[in-house]
């Protein structure tokens, strides 16, 4: 029975391959994801265990607690050296400083850009502690000497004795190069620049002068690491963690890998969403595909095949193309892997590379999930070629009778869509974060999809109406014919559109979510921000010295300044680590208006050490109302306790859950750098023209900040919306192409059964050119079809999906242009769906499609 | 036979096929028919008739010799004119399948007139309904009508345009004897009333003796052209030629 099914796929090649396409791209997403992101796992593990070679046991600044921004843990004194020092079994112990800087390349830009890899300043480390390994000159020896990693100099075409600019908090400054090193056998640390300097001039230019941010621990002869680890605890405080070399090296790696996790499952959501929408095209190809064996099923059964052998046989169909493809798929995803790659790099993020590692967790799971899609989509067509009666199907013009569910068919996909929505408004409704939000909400997503697909057979005719009318009055009977073809079927035209729905719903969703945003933005510093000019770090989330705030209110033109900082805290009895910014109370009016929601600009005068404001949505969730206490534990190990002496509405997170003054941000979280300046313009100063002058002063000193003028500033706050958006797009696309082969595929097999009306058609006059037409517009009214339906879902998942964020200043915004731009774009992918189906169909031998049968 | 000749074919070959297997549909074939007559193409199954008619109607193209419609040389033309030429001059009643199931009776009918772009004339399309008998079936799709009303549909379209030919294939192999009388009449009619010219393959003398004259194949070649006489004259000429 099987081999009869696999030689009518054999005789099927196109229709098999375009199915099978379906699972193979949605598989190679799969196998892309895990292969990505595995490599770069592996690369980080070599990396962090080749830099804490020699170490036998660590001791770093313990994390009191994560946050979000996974800023790092305040440095500790140096005084803990001497006290290591002491402990019997360690042999040689010295600190280190690894944080953050700025190199400058021969442009005077920041390497990588604002948002690639990051810059690094390390203190050099004596031996055995050091990794570098020196392939030129040696480490540095004077405070105006650094070594540069050879992945960076190679790039940068730097050299023993080059002049470099390298900068941490201060100004940037020059220093010559002495040595070009490489970590063991790696040339650089995953494409970061790391710059290397006497431990003295580090913490100088780091800010920690006499702080470190690690000691490394060589252990005596026979000491176990293990064992010199509780000692050297012991020996000090507890706002330290030590471990083993090899643990750190491990921590190190995983809090790397945990940032990329994300990355992993955003990927695996799209690979999800191609092959939900791949499903809908193999359940398509099925459902027509038995409809057209109807005569050689009902054939077997007459000659005694029974229900079972027939369910088997189209199973048996979809576990060998399931498995096939998901072969392919998987071959693809190791080329896909590098094209991902270069996607993030695209966006601004370059992921470390080497050679691609392909677990067998990744086979395992790409071979499973793509079979069990294409068997799960296939079941219900399986299920009804066994009712197809024996002798029956022989007649002329025999279907295959209805199933009981059919009939039932749009009532059940209209509860299925309610269920869909009540999923998604118990997931968006509930107080809690994490899983109980998402679970729900993808399951109603994916029910809602399921219930439109089944509800929408019942819009097909007024859709198509709609939109073929104008067709039909344009081009006549290739309209009409297009129009009555594309209706014929509506179950069928409903699940092929269906497919295009789901990825039009999506990126209509996300265009609708982001025109919001940016509305959101817009308006929020249209409402509050008074500032003309604003100053903050290029990449947008990271700090900036104080001291560059500072160089650009010198600037002629500018007037007063406020600093607005940012740090986290973990608030006994709340879930959560809200970010708390700093604020000057006394200035920040004059550039920034709170929009107060219980209090004044005078509660703002009121604020000192002892209390802070909250946001309105923060307070109503955690239940923190004015006049209640909140006790804090900062990221420094620090507590204290704010009474809350007002509210405001936090209008796309300006600022953090939690404001305080500055003075009180030193005080408890020792943050003082600032997150960004505002600055008010003197009377009748141009603000291109300050902003000029700023931007010249800060690109001698700080090359990672920059001035804006507040329109400016607009468009940076909202200019990662475009680029992940951009990000969706591309993603979003894979399950377009999937739906637009599904469009494809269901115009091959209708061809394939009109073949003898095309005959007919062409007999009694009609061009090539007409015939082509009548497909073509076929494929855009489904297309379009699929494409209405999926905007309508996209504008409804936006306002379902926004209302949640009202309370935190999120307008909706409805980019009418893009909605038409998309309804058009899908149109006239269509028109390219079409073209190889309609080349088909005009090339039909007239007299043979008359005698076909 | 002094009416002028509005389709003619000088020594047509159709071969199918290559070497050993090669099969000769059509083995020199030159025959003419007159404009305005209604012609008879007979002869066993298998004889060649309907590929004679799909060459001559431009739906195929002979291996050799050449066929001249309405002082056309069918040869010469592209793909493009001949596609032309079957929607401005001929009219087609094929055996089985002749109506597009999506469209109605009319919209079948006035099919080759959309084709081209061109509005039905609402007099003479009034009147083709009224003759073929389906004035009260206009809106019914084809799988709501019966066999004989589908072919009676399908001689409409063939007479709408007032084509040169009309090409009728078999038109009642699938029918009723009293359907296909129907359509048989209508036919003759065509001839008759409206002046067509009508090329009808048949196998079945009852059919054949309606039309003026009969053209009779055999084994791909034309053994015998006469005038029609009454069925049961057309049994005995069978008889002999076979
Ligand atoms: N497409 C084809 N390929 C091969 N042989 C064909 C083809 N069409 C017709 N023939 C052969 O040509 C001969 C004439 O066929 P046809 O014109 O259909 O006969 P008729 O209509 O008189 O029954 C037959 O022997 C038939 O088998
Ligand atoms: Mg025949």
């Amino acid at each position: 029975m099987l081999a009869v099914s696999l030689k009518g796929m054999a005789g099927r090649k196109l229709r098999t391959v375009l199915t099978a396409l379906a699972v193979v791209l949605g598989v190679a997403l799969i196998a892309g994801t895990y292969i990505l992101t595995d490599t770069i796992d592996r690369q980080f593990d070599q990396i962090f265990a080749q830099v804490r070679q020699g170490v036998d046991v660590s001791v770093t600044p313990k994390k009191l607690f994560n946050s979000d921004n996974n800023a790092n843990p305040p440095a500790f004194p140096a005084s803990y050296v001497s006290q290591v020092q002491q402990v019997p079994g360690v042999q040689k112990a010295a600190g280190g400083i690894f944080d953050n800087g700025v190199i400058l390349d021969n442009k005077g830009k920041k390497i990588g850009g604002s948002n690639g890899a990051p810059n690094f300043i390390s203190s050099d480390a004596p031996a055995p502690f050091n990794p570098f390994h020196y392939v030129a000159g040696h480490g540095p020896t004077a405070p105006n000497q650094i070594s540069i990693d050879k992945y960076t100099a190679d790039k940068q075409h730097w050299h023993v004795g080059s002049t470099v600019r390298v900068g941490g908090r201060g100004p940037a400054e020059p220093y010559t190069v002495v040595g070009i090193a490489k970590f063991g056998k790696l040339n650089g640390l995953a494409g970061a620049a790391i710059a290397v300097m006497t431990l003295d001039q580090a913490q100088k230019v780091t800010n920690k002068v006499g702080k470190l941010d690690g000691i490394d621990i060589k252990a005596a002869p026979g000491i176990k690491p293990e064992a010199l680890v509780g000692r050297v605890q012991q020996a000090l405080p507890n706002t330290v963690t030590v471990r083993t070399g090899a643990e750190q090296a491990a921590k190190d790696a995983s809090d790397t890998k945990s940032g990329l996790g994300f990355i992993k499952t955003l990927l695996l959501v799209f690979a999800g969403v191609a092959l939900f929408v791949g499903a809908f095209m193999i359940f398509n190809s099925f459902s027509i595909t038995i409809a057209q064996r109807t005569r050689e099923l009902s054939m077997l059964r007459t000659v005694g095949a029974s229900r079972r052998q027939v369910l088997g046989s189209v199973l048996g169909e979809a576990v060998v193309m399931g498995f096939s493809a998901s072969v392919i798929g998987l071959g693809l995803g190791i080329v896909l892997a590098k094209g991902l790659k270069a996607l993030f790099k695209a966006v601004g993020a370059d992921l470390p590379g080497g050679s691609a590692v392909v677990e067998s967790r990744t086979i395992i799971v790409s071979l499973i999930v793509g079979t069990l899609v294409t068997v799960i989509a296939s079941l219900s067509p399986a299920l009804r070629a066994t009712r197809i009666q024996p002798i029956e199907g022989v007649r002329e013009g025999a279907v295959i009778p209805r199933t009981r569910f059919s009939k039932i068919k749009t009532p059940f996909g209209a509860v299925t869509l309610g269920l869909g929505v009540a999923l998604m408004c118990l997931g968006l409704l509930t107080n809690s974060t994490g899983s109980a939000v998402w679970l729900p909400l993808l399951f109603g997503t994916v029910l809602v999809f399921i219930g439109a697909a089944m509800f929408s057979s019942k819009l097909v005719r007024p859709i198509a109406s709609l939109v073929g009318r104008p067709m039909e009055s344009l081009r006549g009977v290739s309209g009409q014919l297009a129009r009555e073809n594309a209706t014929r079927n509506t179950a069928r035209t409903a699940s092929t559109a269906a497919a295009l729905m789901v990825g039009l719903a999506l990126v209509s969703g996300v265009t609708i979510f982001a025109a919001g945003i940016k509305k959101s933005v817009n308006s929020a510093i249209d409402n509050s921000v008074k500032a003309g000019l604003v100053v903050e770090n290029k990449d947008g989330w990271s700090s900036i010295p104080q001291s560059a705030g500072k160089s650009v209110a010198q600037v002629p033109g500018v007037g007063n300044s406020s600093e607005i900082r940012l740090s986290q805290a973990k608030v006994a009895g709340v879930s959560g680590t809200p970010d708390v910014s700093g604020v000057n109370p006394v200035t920040l009016p004059s550039v920034y208006q709170l929009d107060w929601k219980k209090g004044s600009n005078a509660t703002l005068s009121r604020l000192d050490g002892n209390n802070a404001i909250v946001s309105e949505s923060w307070s109503k969730s955690k239940h923190r109302k004015v006049g209640q206490q909140i006790s804090i534990t900062t990221q420094s190990g620090n507590h204290a306790t704010y009474t809350i002496i007002g509210t405001y509405k936090n209008n796309v997170h300006f600022l953090g859950d939690i404001a305080v003054t500055n003075t009180t941000l030193a005080r408890d979280f020792k943050v003082t750098d600032d997150q960004f300046v505002m600055y008010g313009l003197k009377p009748g100063a141009n603000p291109d023209q300050v902003k000029a002058q700023a931007s010249k002063v800060l690109a001698a000193q700080y090359p990672n900040a920059e001035a804006d003028t507040k329109s400016g500033f607009k468009k940076t706050q909202t200019e990662w919306i475009n680029q992940i958006s951009a990000f969706f797009y591309v993603l979003l696309s894979l399950a377009v192409i999937v739906s637009l082969f599904g469009i494809v595929n269901t115009l091959v097999l209708a061809i394939y059964e009109r073949t003898r009306e095309l005959g007919l058609l062409r007999a009694v006059g009609m061009s090539k050119r007409q015939v082509k037409r009548i497909v073509r517009y076929e494929s855009v009214i489904t297309a379009l079809i699929g494409a209405i339906l999926g905007t309508v879902l996209g504008v409804f998942f936006a306002v379902i999906v926004s209302r949640p964020l009202a309370g935190e200043g999120f307008q909706l915004s409805f980019p009418v242009g893009t909605l038409v731009i998309l309804l058009i774009l899908a149109g006239l992918a269509g028109v390219l769906a079409a073209i190889t189906p309609a080349r088909r169909a005009s090339k039909l031998n007239v007299l043979e499609a008359l005698a076909y049968e | 036979m002094n009416a002028p000749l509005i389709v003619s074919a000088v020594d047509l070959h159709r071969r199918y096929g290559e070497g050993d297997a090669a099969v000769d549909a059509l083995d020199g074939v030159t025959v003419g028919f007159p404009k305005g007559r209604f012609t008879a193409i007979m002869g066993p199954s298998g004889s060649g008739k309907s590929t004679l008619m799909h060459i001559l109607a431009g739906l195929d193209r002979p291996t050799g010799g050449s066929v001249v419609v309405d002082d056309v040389e069918l040869g010469g033309l592209d793909d493009k004119k001949l596609t032309q030429l079957r929607r401005d001059k001929f009219g087609f009643i094929f055996q089985f399948f002749n109506l597009l199931p999506v469209l109605t009776a009319e919209e079948n009918i006035t099919l080759p007139l959309k084709i081209a772009g061109k509005k039905p004339e609402k007099a003479w399309l009034d009147e083709l309904i009224e003759a073929v008998g389906l004035s009260d079936r206009r809106s019914h799709r084809p799988s709501q009508l019966s066999g004989g009303q589908q072919q009676r549909v399908a001689v409409a379209r063939a007479l709408l345009t007032k084509p040169a030919v009309v090409f009728a294939d078999e038109p009642t192999g699938n029918l009723d004897s009293k359907a296909g009388d129907e359509v048989l009449q209508m036919l003759r009619r065509a001839a008759d009333e409206y002046g067509q010219t009508v090329i009808m393959v048949t196998h079945d003398p009852h059919a054949a003796s309606i039309a003026d004259h009969i053209v009779v194949l055999v084994d791909g070649q034309v053994v015998r052209e006469t005038p029609a006489g009454e069925a049961d004259e057309v049994v005995e000429l069978m008889k002999a030629v076979a």
